[in-house]
């Protein structure tokens, strides 16, 4: 029990910044923690870290161009917001999606003397060695929604895209009775969310010899560049198409529409999984799309603010950080294994704009095109 | 009032070639940046800092040189991206860890680098296509060949390998150290051979080179496959410095790698220019990077500074062109 006291203290005191600001659904300690069945989890001793107050904090961020980043670097800004009173400064720098930038940026924000370094990878692998040795020169570094190859980091702060991966892969699975033909709908090449959530969906789809990948093909996370390349996987395997597997649903829109342009009737339309956006829950319900919503909250950047701080007091912390992702199912579309947090249509912001991410923390009036986020800097 | 000289005749003051001025330019803007970063951030002038700037410039600089002499030819390769793409992957690819296979496959991808280059070079003087479309189909081509290889980071290094670009003597990058070497080493071999000056020859009237006797063709595919060279060196390079490759790792380069040159007095049109100002535009970049980044500016501002010092760089060069 002692061994366990520090993961359940973690797990009490991160389960309580999870809150959401739109509908609530689970709001239980993280299930990845709860349900792991390890006899031991891996906690991680920061007492090296200590150091007192004022802190100044590096966020080396991969870049922006989608409306989920924008809401969760506003996210991050209300966490350094919240905890003025002993961060002196929240230095934010933006790769624009190019690891050498980002290299170069990570190399930057250690120069200018920062006391612990969050990092979102743009590429997993490309950031490894930069973000080692900021480790190595005793930097503490917080690996934020997108991680590095290795473990050369204190902790890792996500929504567990192993566990949404496996979800909708399972949910797609039951829905099709382990028969029938999928299509990936991928994120960014080497991006880990892309990798860490598609990989763990193949290893459950192998498990089922009549379910076969059509094709596998990567939306950058943008409807407009998924809408293209499902054009051309919808011009080449037309109905034989049963489900669309994505990685979120910023890309969702466009597959849906290109499905629609194809002639695809309301109730025609195959199963797609989806995340956070308000855009496609609107379009499941008006074109009879079978959909199961798992959430990437981004409320994870501004609960990595506090991860931050508690390194810095020298506190132990789990070697992961889960945010808790609602689920959410069309009607009658729930499996064995899958079931809802709360009815679908409760996720849905009907007057909310398409790309309005329903599962942002920052409040109902939070509008990211007028937001103007306050904080240390 | 005149200066005199001890013999009391006028001094005649000569005026400044235009790649000491492009220098002075460069070393002036240098030095404000500096100065702006010493004024608003103690921690700028750091050894450790001004080395790191030294470091990030490294892999511009190498992509730069090659693009240096086809831009002095009058050229231009725009495969360079795609080419530094495929190779990265194959880099790591075919390593994948194993130590022992370092060696023969930098030679490979050094050769098929040379070898792409070679076509491109070729291309434009066998079928008399303009470099801009060779090299653009073969950016396509190239790009094509990478992703087919792999969609996704592949591979990875042995340890120690990483040292290429993190390792330091005397607290400067090794890689670093290495391209500052090779730029010096081309800046004389441009000036001190006679391929050298064919290449200038070649960019400055390619009809009068040819009329000379110089051989055009084989000076025009030689530095596209000098080009090709500096480009797997780049892909050997990024692979060090992230630890894979990946398909899409060279994009940026395409036309980035046209910025130092420009920035460095290269003449677009060819004839003129020195591949050492494109090491210090190199340098240049990095460190107005590095500034912004410690005033804490965000990137689309960066974007907009630095294309506005490629755009004054450019106005002031066009000006003294003018004058001169």
């Amino acid at each position: 029990m002692a061994k366990r006291l520090p993961l359940l203290c973690c797990i009490a005191a991160y389960c309580v910044g999870a809150h959401q600001a739109f509908a609530r659904g689970y709001e239980g300690a993280p299930r990845t923690e709860l349900f792991n069945p390890a006899l031991t989890s891996c906690i991680r001793d920061t007492a090296t870290y200590k150091k007192a107050p004022p802190y100044v904090i590096g966020f080396s961020n991969a870049g922006l161009g989608d409306s989920w980043r924008v809401v969760a670097l506003d996210e991050i800004k209300q966490g350094a917001q919240d905890h003025k009173d002993v961060i002196k400064k929240l230095i934010i720098t933006d790769a624009g999606h190019d690891d050498a930038k980002q290299v170069s940026d990570v190399q930057d924000l250690v120069s200018q003397g920062v006391d612990l370094l969050i990092v979102s990878a743009n590429t997993e692998k490309a950031l490894d060695p930069v973000v080692t040795r900021a480790m190595k020169r005793g930097i503490p570094v917080i690996m934020l929604d997108r991680r590095i190859a290795s473990d050369h980091f204190v902790t890792y702060v996500n929504a567990s895209d192993p566990m949404m991966g496996r979800l909708w892969a399972q949910w797609i699975v039951e829905k099709l009775h382990g028969k029938g033909n999928i299509v990936i709908l991928a994120g960014q090449a080497g991006s880990s969310p892309s990798e860490n959530r598609m990989n763990p969906a193949l290893e459950i789809f192998k498990q089922y010899p009549d379910i076969h990948i059509l094709d596998t093909v990567y939306s950058d996370w943008s409807p407009v560049k998924a809408k293209q390349v499902m054009q051309a996987v919808i011009a080449k395997y037309g109905h034989s198409i049963n489900a669309v597997w994505s990685a979120h649903g910023l890309q969702v829109p466009g597959s849906i529409e290109a499905f629609r342009e194809a002639g695809f009737k309301p109730g025609e339309i195959p199963m797609h999984t989806t995340a956070d956006v308000n855009g496609p829950l609107k379009m499941a319900v008006q074109y009879k799309v079978p959909m199961l919503e798992v959430g990437d909250p981004p409320a994870q950047y501004r609960l990595a603010i506090g991860v931050a701080l508690k390194v810095l007091s020298g506190a132990p912390v789990p070697c992961v950080v889960t945010v808790n992702s609602q689920i959410a199912v069309t009607p009658g579309d729930e499996t064995p294994s899958v079931k809802g947090d709360l009815p679908f249509k409760d996720m849905i912001v009907p007057n909310g704009a398409d790309d309005m991410l329903i599962t942002n923390d920052l409040g109902p009036d939070y509008t990211p095109s007028t937001a103007h986020i306050e904080y240390p800097h | 009032m005149s200066s005199t000289t001890i013999s009391g005749k006028p001094a005649v003051r000569r005026p400044l070639t235009p790649a000491t001025a492009r220098f002075l330019m460069i070393g002036m803007l240098m030095a404000i940046i500096v100065a702006i970063g010493a004024l608003v951030a103690d921690r700028f002038l750091r050894p450790a800092n001004l080395a790191n700037v030294f470091e990030q410039a490294t892999d511009l600089a190498l992509v730069a040189l090659g693009q240096s002499l086809t831009v002095l030819t009058g050229g231009i390769d725009l495969s360079v991206g795609s080419l530094i793409s495929l190779l990265s992957v194959l880099t790591s690819g075919l390593i994948d860890g194993n130590g022992a296979m370092v060696l023969p496959v930098c030679a490979g991808v050094i050769l098929l680098g040379v070898l792409v280059g070679t076509l491109n070079g070729c291309g434009v003087v066998l079928l008399k296509i303009h470099p801009l479309i060779v090299t653009l189909g073969m950016g396509a081509v190239l790009q094509g060949v990478a992703l087919l290889y792999t969609r996704s980071p592949v591979g990875g290094i042995p340890d120690g390998f990483d040292s290429i670009a993190y390792g330091r003597i005397g607290g400067l990058s090794v890689g670093g150290i290495a391209v500052l070497l090779i730029f010096v080493a081309v800046a004389v071999l441009l000036r001190r051979t006679a391929t050298g000056r064919a290449i200038y020859a070649v960019g400055d009237d390619r009809h009068a080179a040819t009329l000379l006797g110089l051989k055009v063709r084989r000076v025009t595919i030689l530095v596209y496959a000098a080009s090709g060279l500096f480009s797997a060196l780049t892909a050997i390079y990024l692979v060090a410095r992230f630890g894979s490759g990946q398909p899409y790792t060279g994009a940026d380069y395409t036309l980035s790698s046209v910025t130092p040159v420009v920035v460095g007095g290269i003449v677009l049109s060819g004839g003129r220019g020195n591949v050492l100002g494109t090491l210090l535009g190199a340098y240049l970049l990095a460190l107005l990077n590095n500034l912004l980044n410690f005033l804490h500016v965000p990137t689309q501002i960066q974007l907009v500074a630095e294309g506005l010092i490629i755009m004054a760089a450019v106005a002031v060069h066009v000006e003294r062109e003018k004058r001169a």
